[in-house]
């Protein structure tokens, strides 16, 4: 009996030491190397996993960025802040983009304002329902709003509105292009988050027609052309287009317009729009 | 070297006795992995990968050390996941630095077989039989276990992934709210184990 005791405390407790030391010598011995600063640099970012950097999810961003195959400021959607902190640990210095960027949907034709040509019943997303013959909108550049914009944003910052239109809330985007990749229209814009005066349609047909497609749509009469004090907007295929460099947010082609597609203060009206929903 | 007794023992572990649908053994991972195939398929490489190398080492460890002390009856358990488990983090730590490749496919799986209830009973019959009252087979040689384990161990992968392709359909399929996702899973592998139990008897087994 003691003999079997004796054996039994001997076998487990030498085979405890064995692989105990063995297993000691192997992680020593067989240990990965990992950059210190991939943790770092993974919990400055903002962990939504959204992609728009390219990269499968933050932790690869993370490790990209350690090992130097991707720039400090590859993450758009964390933005200028999340940048800064991240050349903080590789040690880089970075200028800072000027202005904070937003994404906008130039679209306010909805239900009331759009003329509508039917009643759709297919796959209730954008992309098939521009596949299928161009949607339940006249205008074939408006915004359908079957949400596939909604769906592909990662931080919840844009809705379809009550009146069908998607509607970007400016506070919680990112800019992190996600939205205007999945808007089949092409109608979602990145914009300077303190700009106040836009361009609201994306309508390249012609005046007359537009002005039967929509009540907003912008006929291209120029009546904003002449009033800019800057030159800062210009008609081009039909529609008006705004250049942000070098407009100061006067408002006054938003006065001028006869159909009242720019909005002169549609950050108010679009949060305002973003709240109501 | 009798073939027919190695292609008996190997028919009894894989379909007859079948480890997941016959003995219900190891079916919490059964239905843990089976949600999707791909993982499917890594966890039956690491299950046979570790199953064969921790019978080998069980085997060894009795016939060695266990029996001639005359220790084995009441510490083979013990002695068994020790002898397991420290093998599954040796190995684990091999793979990562040796084969990422591998390791991403099948690492994150490593540590949840080293106390899976397969990999321990494919290992303790090989090596202290009269578990599971086999009539082909009662003592058995080296050759005989690694036939064994990798009955064990096929019938286990072969079983999982069968069941996870049908669950991958299941998933999708107008099923009554009820019964959506573990019912319907285990309504599904039992009629899998009814059909298996065609097999009891084959040859004598």
């Amino acid at each position: 009996m003691k003999l079997v005791l004796t054996y039994a405390i001997a076998t487990m407790g030498l085979m405890g030491l064995v692989f105990g030391a063995l297993l000691a010598l192997a992680s020593k011995k067989f240990a990965v190397e990992t950059d210190p600063r991939v943790g770092e640099i993974r919990s400055v970012l903002p962990g939504a996993n959204c992609g728009a950097c390219g990269f499968p999810g933050c932790d690869a961003l993370a490790e990209a960025i350690a090992a130097g195959k991707a720039p400090v400021d590859a993450c758009k959607a964390g933005g200028p802040s999340v940048t800064a902190k991240v050349a903080q640990v590789m040690g880089a210095t970075v200028e800072l983009p000027k202005r904070r960027m937003v994404a906008l949907v130039k679209c306010i034709g909805d239900r009331e304002r759009a003329r509508g040509r039917g009643e759709y019943a297919g796959v209730p997303t954008c992309r098939a329902a521009v596949l299928a013959g161009g949607g339940h909108k006249e205008c074939l550049y408006g915004c359908l709003g079957f949400g596939d914009c909604v769906r592909a944003c990662a931080f919840d910052a844009i809705k379809v509105g009550p009146g069908g239109i998607a509607v970007v809330d400016p506070a919680k985007c990112t800019a992190c292009g996600k939205c205007v990749s999945a808007c089949p229209r092409g109608i979602i814009e990145i914009v300077p988050a303190d700009q106040h005066v836009h361009v609201m349609c994306r309508n390249q047909e012609k005046g007359a027609v537009t002005r039967k497609q929509c009540s907003v749509g912008c006929i291209a009469c120029q009546a904003c052309v002449r009033a800019c004090p800057r030159e800062a907007i210009k008609v081009e295929s039909n529609v008006a287009v705004i250049d942000y460099s070098k407009c100061d947010d006067c408002g006054t082609c938003a006065t001028k317009c006869p159909v009242k597609v720019i909005s002169p203060k549609p950050a108010k009206a679009l949060e305002e729009n973003a709240a109501a929903c | 070297m009798d073939l027919g007794r190695y292609f008996l023992i190997f028919l009894a572990t894989f379909l007859v006795q079948n480890i997941l649908l016959i003995r219900f053994i190891a079916l919490c991972s059964f239905f843990g992995i089976s949600t999707s195939v791909e993982t499917s398929v890594g966890m039956s490489l690491a299950v046979i990968f570790v199953m064969m190398i921790s019978s080998t080492l069980t085997w060894v460890l009795w016939n060695f050390v266990l029996a001639p002390l005359g220790i084995g009856e009441f510490l083979y358990i013990p002695s068994f996941i020790l002898v397991i488990a420290s093998f599954v983090q040796l190995e684990e730590l091999f793979i990562k630095k040796a084969a990422p490749a591998l390791y991403r496919a099948m690492g994150i799986y490593l540590p949840l077989i080293t106390t899976n209830c397969a990999v321990l009973a494919a290992a303790t019959e090989v090596a202290k039989p009269g578990f599971i009252k086999l009539s082909v087979a009662y003592h058995y040689t080296l050759p005989e276990a690694w036939v064994y384990t990798l009955g064990v161990a096929l019938g286990y992968s072969a079983a999982l992934l069968v069941f996870a392709t049908i669950r991958e359909r299941v998933d999708s399929a107008p099923v009554p709210a009820v019964f959506k996702g573990y019912p319907i899973a285990f309504v599904t592998a039992s009629l899998m184990s009814l059909a298996l139990t065609g097999f009891a008897g084959l040859f004598g087994i």
